[in-house]
């Protein structure tokens, strides 16, 4: 991917931008806010990461506000140290996609990139998710691997159809929470990890590949690949 | 205080609301005279009731005042005098 | 504002006060009042007898003019003397002149001058007998190139009418004095009541909070006033506590995980060089620690945050069930990991209206809470019904609940009770679920779940107004 970092933090852009690399992307950086509209609007990239407060007149909600309204729709993440609610809300308004609050781990921050950048296959909605042999109904809302019928309850239900959506990306388990409770907070415990072990129990009792990863430090995959 | 003096400036308001042009020349009312208490005398005599009462005597009075210089008050009773010797009223 | 001279600069001063502008507003209209009702006095009495004099004068003249029509000049002569001969009031006035002036009838002895701005009418001095007298005089013309005037003797209806007149503009006088006397009155009671406001609000401006307006116990609109600024003041006061209280915690609470964190990261540089998983490891529980702080940070904003009620503005009306539920859902499988029978009673269709996100957190808290210290092969129950005017959310655990000196201190925010210490997570849950329950007009009760037994387990029960 290629991404444009916004980051007038030294060390932090400095660390950001070399993790990216790392992982494989292409990374850009700018130190304010008209730079990074210059750029953002220049040169075509697959990712904004911007931090909310930048120096120079041009903060980042002015920038996407700006951006969006050129009509450009590359995805954006925030990156803040604000932490109320109502400055969440306002990103998202201005038309930012997602939301990182500082400090930050690098994988929450690393899976959140991935699964932004993930472009959909086709516009048609898709009525089928398949990873291996475990086949998720949208439509009838079934769950079925190697053709036999797992029983799951709707909260896991919800929680499978996001692990496979972004299939071979490390989901965190704020994400998690996020999409699937609409929970937006940081929960001290593990409350996350007990729902994904009992649903590695339902999907991989008998059968010998496991689809759920745990991915240390960083949330679950689900992938094909051990 | 200064709305007290305003206020005392009130009544000369009052001043153009009382002040009538008077004529330069004042008019002499002639029925205000000995002359016509006379007048009116003669017209009492052709009255048909002059000699009865109350008409007589407030004729009598009229005359009477007349005399003495009270010409305005013996007009007066004189024409009341008229007025009760006339019975068509 | 005292008597004296008004210079230019001295009336704009004085125009800006608002008493005064209200005193002048009451002024103006009361002499408005009192002009207007002295007008209509004038005008229904002085004015009556003009018009009335006038009236009467009309028809005489229209009478005469009849006569004249059907008898010609002798008819006219003889009516004129003989209304003169009846005349017992001794008001009427008459003259007759022909076409060059001499006299035929009446009892004028000259013509009067011309009146303005109607020649018709005329007023005149008489002399009666040797008195002077005052006329108001009608001129008709007649085809024949005569000139009948008629009038009447109106000198004591002028001293009526100067004598109504006078007592008008004096009582007009009057209404002006009362006017600025209300006027000053009302301007200084304003002051007045206004002065326990305007003080407190300048010693406060001065920088000290402490002072309160003084209440009259009247009750009027002044006081009410009072009472708003008290209150105002009275949560500027709790905020700034709480700001006060925020620095507090931070510095004190924060100091601690900080500093055991850099401990441990010191302790791990003093080791043995060449062992790096040993390195490694200590970094590794560096960074975690620094993220436990920034989560008790957090937490502590966030309580802050909703203490300071802004969240209030941004209230929604809500299901408050789903959310139950979802929280439920959320701790579901911790429970059952833990063998921990967990009931739920969530009634329906509880309407409210709060902020969704905040009651998740708080209800979520409880239930971690309940989690974490009931021991295993015990229950929760948690159970959700409308009341009268509010909605009650009742959590009872098996754990082993507080002791009454711990529930007391519950609500404060770094409460944790000893046998706690060793679990995870901060003591902040409680403080929260207290903030968020007061933010909503509500309140969180502590209790024992079964009381008289061991362990007494914890009933957290919020009450929420809807």
């Amino acid at each position: 991917m290629r991404i444009l970092l916004v980051e007038d933090d030294v060390d932090v852009a400095r660390f950001v931008k070399k993790g990216l690399q790392e992982a494989g992307h292409t990374t850009e950086h700018a130190p304010n806010g008209r730079d990074g509209l210059f750029m953002a609007a220049s040169e075509p990239f697959d990712l904004l990461v911007l931090d909310r407060m930048l120096p120079g007149g041009v903060d980042g909600v002015r920038l996407v506000e700006t951006l969006r309204s050129q009509g450009n729709k590359t995805p954006v993440l925030f990156l803040t140290a604000m932490t109320a609610v109502d400055e969440r809300v306002r990103g998202l308004k201005a038309g930012g996609d997602d939301y990182l609050t500082k400090p930050f781990a690098f994988a929450e921050l690393l899976a959140r990139c991935e699964a932004l950048g993930r472009r959909p296959a086709s516009d048609a909605p898709t009525t089928r998710l398949r990873v291996a042999d475990l086949e998720l109904d949208l439509l009838s809302r079934t769950v079925t691997r190697a053709g036999k019928k797992i029983d799951v309850q709707p909260r896991e239900f919800r929680l499978l159809e996001h692990l496979m959506r972004h299939a071979g990306q490390v989901v965190t388990r704020t994400m998690l929470l996020e999409k699937v409770w609409d929970y937006h907070f940081d929960p001290q415990t593990n409350v996350i990890d007990v729902h994904v072990s009992r649903l590695r129990q339902k999907l991989d009792k008998g059968h010998d590949r496991p689809l759920i990863h745990t991915v240390r430090n960083a949330g679950y995959m689900i992938r094909a690949e051990p | 205080m200064n709305l007290v003096l305003l206020a005392a400036a009130f009544p000369l308001l009052a001043l153009p609301l009382r002040a009538e042009p008077a004529s330069a020349q004042p008019v002499r009312v002639t029925t205000d005279s000995a002359e016509y208490c006379g007048i009116l005398s003669e017209r009492l005599a052709l009255a048909p009731l002059a000699e009865a009462e109350p008409a007589r005597s407030l004729a009598a009075e009229g005359r009477r005042l007349c005399q003495d210089g009270h010409v305005r008050t013996g007009v007066a009773k004189l024409r009341r005098a008229l007025r009760a010797a006339n019975p068509t009223h | 504002m005292g008597s004296g001279t008004l210079s230019g600069s001295g009336v704009i001063h004085v125009l800006r006060s608002a008493g005064l502008r209200f005193a002048l507003l009451f002024a103006a209209l009361f002499l408005l009042a009192g002009l207007a009702f002295s007008a209509v006095l004038w005008w229904g009495t002085a004015g009556a007898l003009d018009r009335q004099t006038a009236a009467a004068i009309r028809a005489d003249a229209t009478a005469l003019m009849e006569r004249w029509h059907d008898g010609g000049r002798p008819a006219l002569i003889e009516a004129i003397e003989t209304r003169l001969a009846a005349d017992v009031e001794d008001q009427t006035l008459y003259l007759l002149l022909d076409r060059d002036g001499t006299r035929l009838a009446g009892n004028l002895e000259t013509p009067p001058a011309g009146g303005a701005p109607d020649p018709a009418w005329s007023s005149a001095t008489l002399e009666r007998d040797g008195e002077p007298s005052e006329a108001r005089l009608f001129r008709v013309d007649l085809p024949n190139g005569s000139q009948l005037f008629v009038g009447r003797d109106v000198a004591e209806k002028q001293r009526l009418r100067a004598l109504l007149t006078d007592a008008l503009a004096l009582s007009a006088a009057a209404a002006a004095f009362f006017a600025g006397l209300g006027a000053w009155v009302l301007r200084r009671a304003l002051s007045q009541r206004l002065a326990p406001a305007t003080q407190t609000a300048a010693a406060i401006a001065s920088g000290d909070l402490s002072p309160r307006v003084p209440l009259t116990g009247q009750g009027d609109e002044f006081d009410r006033l009072g009472e708003t600024m008290n209150t105002m003041l009275d949560r500027i006061a709790t905020l700034m506590e709480g700001v006060r209280g925020v620095s507090d915690a931070i510095a004190h609470d924060l100091r601690t995980p900080i500093a055991r964190a850099r401990a441990k990261l010191e302790e791990a540089l003093s080791g043995s060089p060449g062992d790096a998983a040993a390195l490694r490891s200590a970094i590794e529980q560096g960074i975690a620690d620094l993220d436990g702080v920034t989560r008790v940070f957090q937490a502590v904003l966030r309580i802050a945050e909703v203490e300071a009620g802004a969240r209030r503005a941004a209230f929604a009306t809500f299901d408050l069930t789903p959310v139950l539920e979802d929280a439920v859902d959320l701790y579901a499988p911790s429970a059952e990991a833990r063998q921990i029978a967990f009931e739920t009673e969530i009634a329906l269709g509880l309407m409210m209206r709060g902020d969704r996100d905040l009651l998740l957190q708080a209800v979520a808290n409880l239930l971690d809470n309940a989690v974490k210290f009931t021991p295993e092969g015990g229950s929760i129950r948690l159970v959700a019904r409308r009341g009268a005017r509010a909605i009650w959310v009742d959590i009872a655990d098996a754990g082993p609940g507080l002791s009454d000196a711990d529930r007391i201190r519950a609500g404060t925010r770094f409460f944790r009770t000893d046998s706690a210490r060793t679990t995870p997570g901060s003591g902040l849950g409680l403080s929260l679920v207290r903030a968020v329950a007061v933010l909503h007009r509500g309140e969180l009760h502590l209790a024992d779940a079964r009381p008289g037994e061991t362990p007494r387990g914890l009933r957290a029960t919020l009450r929420l107004p809807a």
